[in-house]
């Protein structure tokens, strides 16, 4: 039990690391960024036809960017302590108020993306991890290498073309229902799938060929129960490691399904708060990424804990 | 197997084979339901912001609308007088107007909400407006100089009236508008829902309810409106309008409005400072093609900077901007350019290059700057393209930085183009307009514009400004704008507003 | 199929996509040039296959972004898989405070979001590719790093480990025989699809906005500039993806193992 305390807290002190760091970094990266942040930010504001030098002065003086930078990152700071995010520069909206919307929709989106995958990706994978080197091996290898090679826009789009226009199962795009949000996260599955079938599959492979699996064999299993007994675990490590990962790429990937299929998100908003030079924003949501990612790896720490006895009694 | 249907299917769905459920009726819309989809994103509550949203839907009103011409119709001013000394106007309101909480629209509150749009940066800022009060149950508004485009600044978006419960100190914190629908739901920046107002004081809507979705890409729109999800989609991207038109379900609108997609030059730099430069620049430029092939409307080709759809502005006379590669390379050489290595041209050891910024928020901008690269590295001028964040046109004007930038400028960003001419060709060039560029005659000419009242002076003044826009090219024109919508056909008495100012659902109903 | 002959297979595959990269220019057409009357041409004479919205040659095109995508993209993979590999085999052998420091530099890393970081280090040089690539790599090294490390450290706790370090075979043996056949077998996984996850990561930038600079022929731009033209032209759309497909399953096919 020792054990699990310390990785648990190892990942809180991890936490306020990734505020200061992200924080930070954020800040100085955007401020460093080539181009007029008073202008960039009007462009957000008042939309490319009405920008005009006035409207960037205006923005300038009101949102003090003359002041030194210290001054600002350490406002930025003061506030986070009192958990205040700040304003959005762009849209005048509270950072914590726009986060909550749009981290509501992604969490959404990747959890129902990531159920899909995990009912595609690994049970396929197992599959072929079972027979290495039978036909079903081949073609899974041939379908995530072709699903690897699509970018998600084309899957998408395929996707909507396909189950939304041609057969009018499900809306083409939008939000507001539980209809909206399955194509989106089927076009993200996919890609998911793609690995973790991979990964599974491997996985499963080393099983299979290990000395004790063939010692179960021996012991006279069939080849379901032999795995079921002593395959699924050991398997079981690599595509939960995987899947810790793959978490945060998935929220990251989320950014050209959220552009295609409408769906207001945090990548989208992300995307849109470097473009404007909304630092607040790009603060706030790289804050909650990052505090996700380590919420996550917690999670995964605990699977992997769980998994694992030897390491339960390390 | 018959193969029409089949290669008109996208190879995509071919391969993926056919899926033997039957078609749901799922996916037939809640009865009495208009859903439009845009491109253009909810970014909050202030009309300043996303009035267009608001006001396209007919939630948010202004005083006054303009009809497809652009000339002033009443909406929440019923009627409206001018002064002798052409300076005070005076508004009366409908008078059974409500807000959507229930109080009633006063002068006192239109005053209030039409002064405090005026402090915000943005168009209105630039009213030259001494005053704004309520008198008697009117407006007044009195301005310092007679100023004719008034009326069309106030019919602009951002000039939409709230209810004074919509405010907290000077920010909006709810849509409280008086239109003939009301917010029911909002979740920015993607949807809006609103219902009929049933208070509403004009004939009451055919249709019920209302939604509005942005999606920002072109193919997203399109398959909403080839598979039936969507009663109203604007902003089709050209590609995808021919594949609509086949489409039994919608019937698509495409019409030509008062925007132009233009080059801007920087004409201070040594490279354009000489008019010749530019016109030899215009003259490389392959319009007919770029409008056929990428813009898949040939009669967008740009011959002169106003379209016809702005008849007061076009002037029919002027001769056509055209591509002519042999005179251009004939005026570049007269400038002292001789093709230097790789058919580059230089001048005293120096290449003919610059940089032209564009931006994506217009989808077709940058494709439409690759093509142009490649027809003036014809006449050995060699252009970079760099696709930026579209505030960058205006801080490089600012700055002196900018070269050229590619981009669509929308003269009727308040009804009258004359506001927009004001801003973009005065003394000092505009953000969207010339760089570096000034012409004591133009500025003549606009100021007298501004002043006069007869119609016949008004239209010779208006010809004489395109004419030296187009001798001088301080922007050089390279086509014009069409504006794609598909209408279902499941509506009936929905004409498209070229202004783009409302939707019109209000005036819509069900066909059959 | 025998491993030696998938291997065999996965090596014609990328020779394909090579010899395409270096015999495609032969055919002569300029990837630049441009026809605007004979746009989105399907395969035929002249253009054998066919032409983009612009009428640029197809096979120019996507030769000369093979020189480009199939590069950069190897070069990320790798820049990402060897110190990403090698440090979390360190960190799984050595344990104690360079574990410690790794995994939170990796962690470090990580809670910068990727997309973040690749958008920013593009926006210092717009339009060029090489950063582009290098963000992709700093944002993938971390990925290698986690799975050869949990993999290494699963290995490590096995019996049989525990009974070579007490017959008191040294790590050289250990990594050799029992660490180095299950880190290599998920790395080369991990190495095909980071290849193929770099160019699709280059065309969802463009997608969204950032990236590219035109009209440079480059696999991921070159689909986000055909998309909208999917109804049209969907071979247009699906020849560079069919490209990356290729590398990606001939980097598969060859990275093949005894047991595969």
């Amino acid at each position: 039990m020792g054990g699990l305390i310390r990785v648990l807290g190892g990942r809180a002190v991890q936490a306020v690391l990734v505020a200061l760091l992200v924080g930070t970094a954020c800040f100085l990266m955007v401020r460093l960024l080539p181009g007029d942040m008073a202008y960039r930010i009007a462009a957000s504001r008042y939309g490319y036809d009405l920008v005009d030098g006035a409207a960037a002065e205006a923005v300038r003086q009101e949102l003090g960017l003359d002041r030194p930078w210290p001054v600002q990152l350490g406002a930025w700071f003061g506030g986070l302590l009192r958990l205040d995010l700040g304003v959005s520069l762009a849209s005048g909206e509270e950072v914590a108020e726009a986060l909550g919307i749009q981290l509501g929709h992604t969490l959404l989106l990747s959890v129902t993306a990531l159920l899909f995958s995990l009912l595609i990706g690994p049970p396929l994978g197992a599959l072929a991890g079972l027979r290495s080197g039978g036909w079903w091996d081949g073609a899974l290898l041939v379908l995530s290498a072709a699903l690897r090679a699509l970018p998600a826009f084309v899957v998408g789009i395929g996707l909507m073309l396909w189950l939304a226009v041609e057969w009018e199962w499900l809306p083409v795009a939008g939000v507001g229902g539980w209809r909206e949000v399955i194509l989106p996260a089927l076009t993200l599955a996919l890609g998911l799938a793609a690995a973790s079938s991979r990964v599974a599959r491997d996985a499963v492979a080393g099983v299979v060929a290990s000395p004790f699996f063939g010692f179960a064999r021996m012991k006279g299993l069939d080849d379901a129960t032999a795995f079921r007994r002593h395959g699924v675990r050991n398997a079981a490590i690599p595509v939960v490691a995987y899947l810790g990962l793959q978490l945060v790429i998935l929220i990251e990937g989320v950014v050209v399904v959220e552009s295609l299929f409408a769906w207001p998100g945090i990548g989208h908003a992300l995307v849109h708060a470097v473009l404007g030079r909304d630092i607040p924003m790009v603060q706030g949501t790289a804050l909650v990424m990052g505090l996700l990612f380590v919420a996550l790896n917690a999670l995964t720490d605990l699977a992997c804990w769980l998994l694992d006895p030897r390491r339960r009694a390390a | 197997m018959p193969s029409a249907p089949l290669s008109r299917r996208p190879l995509l769905l071919a391969a993926a084979g056919l899926p033997v459920l039957p078609r749901p009726a799922a996916a037939q819309p809640a009865a009495d339901l208009f859903r439009v989809v845009t491109s253009q994103e909810i970014n909050g509550l202030d009309p300043a912001r996303s009035g267009y949203v608001f006001t396209r839907m007919q939630v948010l009103e202004t005083l006054v609308g303009a009809d497809d011409g652009g000339l002033a119709v009443p909406q929440l001013a019923r009627a409206w007088t001018l002064s002798e000394d052409r300076l005070t106007w005076r508004f009366a309101l409908r008078e059974g107007a409500r807000f959507h909480d229930g109080t009633p629209v006063t002068a006192v509150a239109v005053a209030a909400a039409l002064e405090r749009a005026r402090g915000q940066s943005g168009l209105l800022g630039t009213l030259p407006a001494e005053r704004i009060a309520a008198d008697d149950g009117a407006v007044l508004v009195r301005t310092s100089r007679p100023f004719a485009p008034l009326l069309a600044f106030l019919a602009h978006y951002s000039a939409g009236i709230l209810a004074p419960a919509a405010f907290e100190g000077q920010a909006v914190r709810e849509m409280i508008g008086s239109g003939p629908y009301k917010v029911s739901r909002l979740l920015p920046p993607q949807r809006l829902e609103a219902a009929r107002w049933e208070r509403w004081d004009g004939p009451a809507p055919a249709i019920g309810r209302v939604s509005y979705l942005a999606a920002g890409r072109g193919e997203t729109r399109a398959a909403m409106a080839e598979g039936g999800q969507a009663e109203l989609v604007a902003q089709l991207a050209p590609e995808t309008v021919e594949r609509l038109r086949r489409n039994p379900r919608v019937a698509v609108d495409v019409r030509a409005i008062p925007r132009t997609r233009l080059i801007k030059l920087n004409c201070a730099s040594p490279l354009f400072r000489d008019v010749r430069a530019r016109h030899a620049l215009s003259l490389a430029l392959d319009r007919q093609g770029m409008a056929a092939a990428l813009l898949r409307s040939p009669a967008s080709t740009a011959t002169q900077l106003f379209p016809p759809a702005m008849a007061e502005w076009h002037v029919p006379a002027l001769p056509p901007l055209r591509r002519d590669l042999p005179e251009a390379r004939r005026l570049l050489a007269e400038l002292g350019w001789q093709p230097g290595p790789e058919g580059i041209l230089h001048r005293e050891g120096r290449p003919f290059a610059f940089t032209l910024r564009t931006f994506s928020d217009r989808p077709e901008l940058p494709g439409l700057a690759t093509a142009m690269q490649a027809q003036l590295r014809e006449a050995g001028i060699d252009m970079a393209v760099a696709v930026v964040n579209s505030g960058e046109i205006p801080a490089g004007h600012r700055d002196g930085t900018l070269e050229a930038a590619l981009m669509a400028r929308n003269f009727s960003l308040v009804p009258d183009p004359l506001g927009t001419m004001l801003q973009d060709y005065g003394p000092e060039g505009g953000d969207w307009g010339a760089m570096g560029w000034s012409s004591p005659a133009l500025n003549g000419v606009l100021e007298r514009l501004g002043a006069v009242a007869d119609p016949a002076e008004r239209a010779a003044l208006r010809g004489r400004a395109s004419a030296i826009l187009h001798e001088e090219l301080p922007v050089i024109p390279v086509s014009w704008f069409d504006l794609a919508t598909a209408v279902s056909r499941r509506v009936a008495g929905l004409a498209v507003d070229p202004l783009e100012l409302s939707f019109r659902i209000a005036g819509a109903r069900w066909a059959g | 199929m025998t491993l030696s002959s998938r291997r065999l297979l996965g090596g014609a595959m990328l020779a394909a996509v090579a010899g395409f990269a270096l015999l495609g220019p032969l055919h002569g057409a300029d990837p630049l040039r441009q026809n605007l009357s004979a746009t989105l041409l399907p395969p035929g004479a002249g253009h054998p296959l066919g032409t983009d919205h612009l009428g640029r040659d197809m096979l120019a095109r996507l030769a000369a972004g093979a020189r480009l995508s199939f590069g950069y993209a190897l070069l990320a993979a790798l820049a990402a898989a060897v110190p990403g590999t090698l440090l979390g085999l360190l960190a799984a052998l050595r344990g104690g405070w360079p574990e410690r420091l790794l995994l939170g530099l990796a962690d470090a890393v990580q809670a910068l979001p990727a997309l973040l970081l690749v958008v920013l280090v593009t926006a210092f040089a717009p339009g060029e590719f090489l950063p582009l690539y290098i963000g992709v790599a700093l944002a993938l090294w971390v990925e290698f790093f986690r799975i050869s490390r949990n993999t290494a450290a699963g290995v490590l706790a096995r019996p049989q480990v525990e009974a070579a370090r007490l017959l008191g075979l040294g790590t050289g043996h250990i990594l050799r025989r029992h660490l180095w056949p299950e880190v290599a077998a998920l790395t080369a996984t991990l190495f095909a699809f980071a290849a193929g996850t770099a160019v699709t990561t280059v065309a969802a930038l463009a997608f969204v906005g950032v990236g590219a600079r035109p009209p440079v022929p480059e696999w991921g731009s070159m689909m986000t500039e055909l998309l909208p033209y999917h109804a049209e032209a969907p071979l247009a759309l699906l020849l560079p993806a069919l490209l990356i497909f290729l590398t990606v399953l001939g980097l598969h096919l060859l990275a093949g193992r005894e047991r595969a």
